[in-house]
């Protein structure tokens, strides 16, 4: 006979279990960390339909500035360029991770439960909430300002998108405080930092990142909506809704800035490769502070109008915002490089083609690397591509949108090979590999024409603003090779939704470890671990056991 | 016979401080948010050809504030420590002591606010002037709340000498509400 020591219980509370308790009463009170995730995913899945629809609709415009009108007047035309490219950052991005982070990150650490739930869920009704006053507010020509000045109702409409925005900023601010206390507070002993997974420590950089600088954004706000209302006219706002508003938040999305919704990438990246090649990660450490150095690099706060002394060296060419952007290279080479010498130790394990989870997390990062280098192209001040474009002094070249997108979208990628990877986590589905292969391929080809194409029209000095025509005959090619992209990252935008949809209407399926993964995460049931967590002395614990085996497996073969 | 196997001996369950934590997380946000408007103040303030004169805004009601705040720290550690030895009544003595310096900043704030003569809709300083104050208050009105609703939790037993990290937590956004006061005090009335 075989005797298991069974674990004593801990005093822990389990997550409250997933009964078949559905609909809204359901959404409104739960407190199970899948469920709430789940939430999170939705809504930036919601987020990026709509994102990538207008980035078409926006692609069709540029084509043909001058003569084709799709949104009705160069006001509306600038509110949804400008929608695009906050949007892509607060209401895709942000969301994607952090939904996954909170189904993932508390399994991860061995917690039975996300830290706060009731906060947590809060921040995605009030984040849900907030975003569904930012696009409203923008279609009622809204925004962050009229290229008109707005008057009357308009105004009413910007400082309603300002507090849409503010709850949106308050909500990613509340999750983040949910994930990192999970990660501070709820690893199961012996799970030191050191030990902390990949994806759950790259949150916790991501979600410190975000409450470092948010904050910022959340006082820029502040003063905007206070001097639309009463103000004297000084901080963009009070210029009877000027877009100096937007101007002012626009580095929420440049760099460095931008990199901060790219953080995450580099934790799927770190988490699927090992388990697909089928070894452990090479260089556990160097990956913990390689992607600890990205976060310090995506620090941008700092780079701001309201930050910046009138007569003084513009903020993007002064030696910080210079050195920021070319050593940001560094770790995302550094972690890219990582993964491909585990993938070098595991090749025998990659065989035929790789899987949908694979694809998406070296693809995702292979666009961030991309991203970061054209950022470190951005900012070698002689080639002008930041803020001394010929039209207009302070506002750059669309290469500056080119970075962001690029970033935006290697991150988004990475996001959806996250979801193929932990399906089983999320809904315990099994979602399609072939549709995840196309619709990943169509995001990555797409994300690369898109941004790639914007950053090349940067050299022919195109502005960073819908407001100024191009003139250069390239230019109108570049816009075209740049709305083909847009179209394909919407084809691989509908894949994902699609091939969700159909894994939900098929039902559960698969197992609860498809992958043989290495971390907490797979040794759960539904989600729910059964058993406390062995206790845990590298990062890869489930590895540890399965090395560990092979010695009971003999135990028990001598006694029978 | 029996084998017993020999895998890895289960984990120990955790007593996080998880209140606590997440209020040091929370505090750091709310003082980042506060330094950004303080930011926005002193660049308009260095690049200003006029700013509002320093004879409008008195020293001594923003000295008191500070001075009250600073006796609000000794009551709040003092709640923190009564918690911690199982002494409720001081702990709430100490607790309601707090609010009231809370209070009292507020009304002391209102009067400078009312004594200088400002207008929102003035110049950049005395607008900037209402935001960095407003913004204060803002989050000294969330610091008396995080105290109320620490008090009434206190007053239903869910805090003891086992278990003070939500005395702990009001207690550190409490300090952090000090901390932003002592360099409002310093930039804008000080050196105005």
């Amino acid at each position: 006979m075989t005797m298991t020591d069974s674990p004593p219980a801990t005093d822990t509370a389990p997550a409250v279990s997933s009964p078949a308790v559905a609909g809204l009463y359901d959404a409104l009170t739960t407190t199970d960390h899948r469920r709430i995730g789940r939430l999170w995913l939705r809504t930036g899945l919601v987020g990026l339909l709509g994102a990538v629809v207008i980035g078409v609709l926006l692609g069709i415009e540029s084509t043909d500035a001058a003569s084709t009108d799709v949104f009705g007047g160069d006001n509306a035309y600038f509110q949804m360029w400008a929608l695009y490219r906050i949007g892509l950052a607060l209401l895709v991005a942000a969301p994607l991770f952090i939904g996954l982070a909170m189904v993932v990150v508390p399994m991860q650490v061995g917690s039975t439960n996300i830290a706060f739930p009731r906060a947590a869920l809060g921040a995605a009704w009030g984040f849900m909430i907030g975003a569904g006053i930012m696009v409203v507010s923008v279609l009622a020509a809204g925004g962050w300002g009229a290229t008109d000045r707005a008057t009357g109702d308009e105004r009413d409409a910007v400082a309603l998108t300002l507090v849409g925005m503010g709850l949106v900023i308050i909500s990613i601010l509340l999750a983040s405080m949910c994930i990192a206390t999970t990660v501070i507070s709820l690893r199961v002993k012996g799970m030191t930092l050191m030990h902390a997974p990949l994806f759950a420590w790259s949150m916790l950089v991501t979600a410190a990142v975000w409450l470092l600088t948010l904050p910022v954004l959340l006082a820029n706000l502040v003063i905007a909506y206070v001097d639309l209302h009463n103000g004297p006219g000084t901080f963009g706002g009070g210029l009877n809704g000027s877009v100096d508003i937007y101007h002012q938040i626009a580095w929420l999305v440049e760099q460095p800035q931008v990199y901060a919704f790219a953080i995450p990438a580099l934790g799927v990246l770190g988490s699927v490769v090992p388990v697909a090649a089928g070894v452990r990660a090479a260089r556990h450490a160097v990956s913990l502070g390689l992607i600890g150095l990205f976060g310090l690099l995506a620090i941008g706060a700092w780079s701001q109008p309201f930050f910046q002394n009138d007569g003084a060296i513009p903020h993007d060419e002064q030696f910080l915002f210079i050195a920021f952007g070319l050593a940001a290279v560094l770790p995302v080479l550094g972690a890219m490089g990582g993964a491909g010498d585990t993938m070098a130790k595991g090749k025998d394990a990659i065989v035929g083609l790789p899987a949908a989870h694979l694809m998406g997390a070296l693809g995702g990062g292979l666009l961030l690397l991309a991203g970061v280098a054209a950022g470190a192209v951005r900012v070698i001040e002689p080639l002008e591509l930041g803020g001394s474009a010929d039209a207009v002094e302070g506002i750059g070249t669309l290469a500056v949108s080119g970075v962001g997108n690029l970033v935006l979208f290697g991150a988004i990628t990475a996001a959806v090979g996250g979801f193929w990877f932990w399906a089983s986590k999320i809904g315990g589905h099994e979602l399609s590999p072939m549709m995840g292969r196309l619709a990943i391929a169509d995001l990555l080809l797409g994300g690369v024409l898109l941004g790639g194409a914007q950053v090349v029209s940067g050299f022919f000095d195109t502005v960073n603003d819908p407001r100024f025509v191009p003139t250069a005959e390239a230019a109108d090619a570049l816009a075209w090779i740049s709305t083909a992209g847009a179209v394909l990252v919407a084809l691989g935008a509908l894949g994902v939704v699609a091939a969700i949809a159909g894994a939900v209407r098929r039902g559960p399926a698969g197992g609860d470890d498809p992958w043989g993964g290495q971390t907490l995460e797979w040794s759960t049931v539904d989600g729910v671990f059964t058993e406390p967590p062995a206790l845990v002395t590298s990062e890869a614990p489930l590895l540890d056991r399965t090395e560990l085996e092979p010695e009971v497996d003999s135990t028990e073969g001598e006694e029978s | 016979m029996t084998a017993t196997t020999t895998g890895l001996p289960s984990a120990e369950a955790t007593r996080p401080r998880t209140v606590l934590v997440a209020t040091m997380f929370g505090s750091s946000a709310a003082f980042i948010t506060f330094a950004g408007v303080l930011l926005v103040y002193v660049r308009a303030r260095a690049t200003a050809i006029e700013w509002f004169d320093a004879s409008s805004v008195e020293l001594g009601p923003a000295g008191f504030i500070f001075a009250t705040l600073i006796l609000s720290i000794f009551t709040v550690q003092w709640a923190v420590q009564a918690i911690n030895a199982d002494d409720r009544m001081n702990a709430f003595v100490a607790l309601g002591l707090t609010g009231l310096f809370g209070a009292a900043v507020f009304n002391q704030l209102w009067f400078i606010i009312n004594d200088t003569g400002f207008t929102l809709n003035g110049s950049t300083a005395e607008f900037l002037f209402f935001v960095v104050n407003g913004t204060f208050i803002a989050f000294l009105i969330a610091a008396v709340a995080f105290l109320a609703l620490t008090f009434l939790r206190a007053l239903v037993g869910q805090y003891g000498p086992r278990k003070a990290d939500g005395v702990a937590a009001a207690a550190f956004f409490w300090n952090t509400v000090v901390a932003m006061w002592a360099i409002a005090w310093y930039v804008v009335y000080v050196t105005k």
